[in-house]
């Protein structure tokens, strides 16, 4: 055997801190290293090109490159041991960098650990196996989960390229968070006006097949051959007769349902449609409010549909679609005004969230566009904005910033004031962040042109004074405390990921943080990647955005499923698990743990039962070859002997 | 005894198989019986040295088969059940309620690893005959340390049962002080315990042998040297390694037979790690080995989330 061992200096990024020249020195002393060397960026192309050529040059038959994770540049190096004629599997990255270099800055210890960590790729490529992919077909229609404005985008890029697209939205219409809006940032130009007619070109394509409140149940498959089951919950209204004339919210006798769409500012009846725009404009019954339900009589609305629509008994639904790829674009939730106690949120009724006075400013909302206070219906002369609630504040666990609040409370004292011109409003902030085209103008437009006050502090207290709410608080640049006697007080809670993120996760098998935002696979290169290759991010359910992002993201990832549907076969994976029947006893636990139900019985000739793998659903997790007692099963390219060669390389330190 | 036959001879006319008990070369010696004649169903016996538990033949018989039982070995035949290495309809079950059954190594020790010519039972003690004396002791100084903490007497399984029920009044708790105990001993203590103990192992895989759930057979990890867990030579890494692989080959999976200590041949109390992962078990799962049929093990499931284990919690 005859090993090849190139050490990368990443300019400074490795040799920095650890001594590449020893490494190289040290690797030299394994009995099977035929060659060692450093290269300052081995990725480049003279450096892949030295390696090609030493493997030609020393008759090389395995190679190791230490250098930065595999992440990175493992597909670079494969694909140059391709060019000079070695199997790709017989490449070996050892990560001195990320785990190395950049972690510790002691170069003796750095350099000690980074020729243990080369001597075990060294002894592991020593028990590579070549391997070989297999092609398969796909399934060219993707699934678009999530009816928002990146959603929508998605798939509407995808129709237009040509593909079948499947978009599945949780709540009755698609529209998502941007339905809710009243105007825009930084142009102040009509939310709905813009949004509209994209819900109807998505209503409208042929090639969009949508399912309104409807979840994820399942999926199952890999890349190019999913099957999803989708939940079609019961809206006790069959949509194929309902013509969304409305006639059944107007008569519907229970008036104080939750209104979901308003974020609860003002009650709805127990069967509605969300907002006249709505698409579908189908009504939906919410059993936990409807007096048939609940007392098991009324059914007024049965009585007085013209087409007979409603229907009690209706069941929730499951049905099957057959896709290739899925963009995930489930957006985000917000805190609820119960979580801010120290403002008085739950509590006093003029204490709202920013969403909930978006609905107020709405024509199409409680108000009908006026400014009206929830507690009394009169006109707010004074309003309190209060920035940075929930977010970055370490106290509720939310470090992160949630990116859009800033512009929304410009954008809303400034609708204040067209609204009222008598009004005056306050914003206490931390930082104002308006770092999108034309957004500082915009906020320095609402302080300069629009009066808006801006106070640099927090808010300590809120409490009532007559119909007054007293806001207390910091002004940090003249080093006093202020307060404020409002009619109104909006906060701008912290934007959340859904109650449901890590649950759908789950069933994709990707990955999200602790927050529950999805990962994407680079935060810089692949920003709508996952790694779980076929399943793709738009929006705000990877971390709040705003629009222009949302949208930006949602046609990126519509342009990666085209790139992908562009073959016609996709290559599998080699690093799979294999059953060696002669090995396995056919015990069949890998077939009860597997999650992916990758393993199958099967009997040989001999009356045998034993476990078999299906190459192609196996996601290479591995999990099977923990629990297999015997050893019978192996997860390709990682072996139990590959494995236990490093962990001796290491124990044994030579 | 007449009611044993006569059921073996029952469910012999069905399955042309029954796996029992005969007596061995002396009287405190059980061994395994394959009735496959109807003439040697004479020959069958239950008695307090039939210790062995016959289900260790029943996943590798390619037969249906009549087993007879003991309380304790009923369980093996439910975790056999719930991890589908038998089928219900090729057993027929022959329960039998036991009172216990005697530590032959306890016996032998007594009377100084004499010859036994005889023995008789009466009531609680018993009186042993051996080539020089006789002797008589009380049956519980003998009993099996298993069978003091048992809290299974009676089959939780069976077709036919044989016998009174046995009532226990042992709880979780007392099955396994012993354990809670040793655990709040220090870690070196602990650690020169096993090191003694497992020093003692001459890999002779007795216990590995006797495990009626050990079912790899020729290719059990600790043998195969692909893949390269354990090798041959006799250094006290490689004893750990073999016994922490059969530990944790069995974890929600071990019944607590005690098959495993009694084939030992130098006296390593190997039940021990199995009864510390079957606590952890319970602890974690809140699942019991070999208990009820529909019972999934937890280590035959795939949940992404575990009631107890809280990795994905936001």
């Amino acid at each position: 055997m005859r090993v090849g061992v190139f050490i990368c200096h990443c300019g400074n990024n490795i040799a920095g801190t650890v001594d590449v020249q020893k490494v190289a020195e040290e690797m030299r002393k394994i009995p099977g290293v035929a060659y060692s060397t450093t290269y300052v960026y081995t990725c480049s192309e003279p450096g892949q090109n030295e390696i090609i050529e030493a493997i030609k040059k020393y008759k090389l038959d395995r190679v190791v490159v230490a250098a930065c994770s595999p992440r990175m540049h493992e597909l670079t190096f494969r694909k140059a041991v391709e060019k000079a004629s070695l199997n790709r599997y017989f490449l070996e990255m050892a990560n001195i960098r990320e785990h190395i270099s950049w972690v510790g800055d002691d170069k003796e210890l750095n350099t000690q650990k980074a020729i243990d960590v080369v001597r075990m790729a060294v002894a592991k490529v020593m028990n590579n196996k070549p391997l070989f992919s297999s092609s398969f077909k796909l399934t060219k229609r993707v699934l678009v989960i999530g009816g928002g404005v990146a959603g929508m985008q998605a798939a509407l890029d995808c129709a237009d390229g040509g593909l079948d697209v499947v978009l599945v939205e949780k709540s009755p219409s698609i529209g998502g968070m941007m339905a809710r809006l009243d105007k825009t940032f930084p142009t102040i130009d009509c939310s709905i006006c813009i949004l509209g007619p994209k819900m109807v070109d998505v209503a409208q394509n042929e090639r969009i097949k949508l399912y309104a409140y409807s979840e994820i149940e399942d999926v199952k498959g890999y890349i190019g051959n999913y099957e999803v089951t989708i939940r079609k919950k019961a809206t006790y209204v069959d949509w194929n007769k309902c013509t969304g004339c409305g006639l059944c919210m107007e008569k519907c006798p229970s008036k104080n349902a939750y209104d979901y769409f308003n974020f609860g500012i003002a009650p709805t009846r127990a069967i509605n449609i969300p907002f006249p725009q709505a698409i579908p404009k189908k009504a939906k019954i919410d059993p936990n409010y409807c007096r048939y339900f609940l007392k098991g009589k009324c059914g007024v609305c049965a009585k007085i549909c013209p087409t007979k629509a409603i229907d009690y008994d209706m069941k929730d639904e499951l049905v099957k679609e057959d896709v290739g790829a899925i963009i995930v674009a489930t957006g985000y939730s917000l805190m609820g005004v119960e979580n801010f106690p120290e403002y008085g949120g739950g509590k006093y009724k003029d204490v709202i969230t920013g969403i909930q006075y978006e609905r107020i400013l709405n024509a199409s909302g409680p108000t009908g566009g006026h400014i009206k206070r929830p507690s009394d219906g009169k006109e707010p002369e004074t309003v309190v904005f209060i920035s940075c609630c929930g977010s970055r504040d370490k106290s509720v666990g939310i470090p992160y910033c949630s990116n859009f609040c800033c512009m929304y409370i410009a954008k809303q004292a400034i609708l204040t004031k067209d609204h009222l011109p008598k009004s005056q409003s306050y914003v206490f902030y931390m930082d104002i962040r308006a770092p999108g085209k034309g957004y500082d103008e915009f906020t320095r437009r609402a302080q300069e042109e629009y009066g808006v006050r801006y106070i640099r502090g927090r808010v300590s207290k809120i409490y009532p004074r007559g119909e007054k709410l007293i806001v207390r608080g910091a002004d940090t640049l003249l080093g006093i405390q202020v307060e404020v006697e409002a009619d109104l007080v909006v906060l701008a809670n912290a934007v959340i990921s859904n109650p449901d993120a890590a649950k759908l996760a789950e069933k994709l098998r990707i990955s999200y943080d602790t927050f529950g935002f999805y990962v994407e696979s680079h935060p810089k290169l692949r920003p709508v990647e996952t790694n779980t290759s076929g399943v793709f991010l738009a929006g705000a359910c990877q971390g709040p955005k705003d629009i222009p992002a949302s949208v930006s993201q949602g046609s990126a990832a519509a342009s990666k499923v085209l790139a992908l549907f562009s073959k016609d076969v996709l290559e599998s994976d080699p690093q799979v698990s294999y059953v060696n029947p002669n090995v396995c006893v056919g015990c069949m636990k890998c077939v009860k743990t597997c999650p992916f139900g990758a393993i199958k019985e099967e009997e040989l000739r001999d009356g045998r039962k034993v476990a078999k793998v299906i190459e192609t659903v196996c996601a290479g997790c591995g999990i099977c070859t923990s629990t297999c007692p015997c050893g019978a099963i192996q997860l390709q390219h990682f072996t139990d002997n590959q494995i236990l060669a490093e962990v001796y390389a290491f124990a044994s330190g030579k | 005894m007449v009611e044993l036959k006569e059921k073996i001879s029952e469910v012999f006319r069905d399955t042309n198989l029954v796996i029992c008990w005969r007596e061995g070369f002396d009287p405190i010696h059980a061994t395994p019986h394959f009735v496959r004649e109807e003439s040697q169903i004479e020959d069958s016996i239950f008695n307090l040295f039939c210790v062995h538990n016959l289900c260790v033949y029943l996943p590798f018989l390619k037969e249906k088969a009549g087993i007879l039982v003991k309380g304790c070995d009923s369980r093996t035949l439910i975790q056999f059940l719930q991890e589908g290495l038998i089928r219900r309809e090729d057993v027929v079950i022959i329960g039998i309620s036991c009172r216990g059954i005697i530590d032959v190594g306890k016996l032998m020790r007594e009377v100084l690893y004499e010859a036994v010519t005889g023995v008789s039972i009466d009531g609680d003690s018993i009186k042993v005959k051996t080539v020089s004396r006789e002797r008589e002791f009380q049956l519980t100084s003998l009993l099996a340390d298993k069978c003091k903490i048992c809290r299974y007497p009676n089959p939780l399984i069976y077709d036919h049962l044989i016998g009174e029920p046995v009532e226990s009044k042992v709880s979780w708790d007392m099955a396994y002080e012993d354990i809670r105990e040793f655990e709040k001993k220090p870690l070196e203590d602990r650690l020169s315990f096993w090191t003694k103990e497992i020093g003692k192992c001459i890999r002779c895989y007795a216990c590995r042998n006797a495990c009626p759930l050990c079912i790899c057979r020729d290719r059990c990890i600790a043998e195969t040297r692909d893949p390269h867990f354990t090798s041959q030579s006799v250094e006290l890494k490689e004893k750990f390694m073999f016994h922490f692989i059969h530990a944790v080959h069995l974890a929600g999976r071990c019944v607590e037979c005690g098959e495993c200590e009694r084939a030992c041949p130098v006296g390593i109390p190997v039940k021990m790690m199995k009864k510390k992962i079957n606590l952890e078990m319970k602890e974690l799962f809140d699942y019991e080995t070999g208990i009820n049929v529909d019972d999934k093990p937890p280590m035959y499931t795939f949940k992404a989330e575990e009631e107890k284990i809280k990795e994905h919690e936001l």
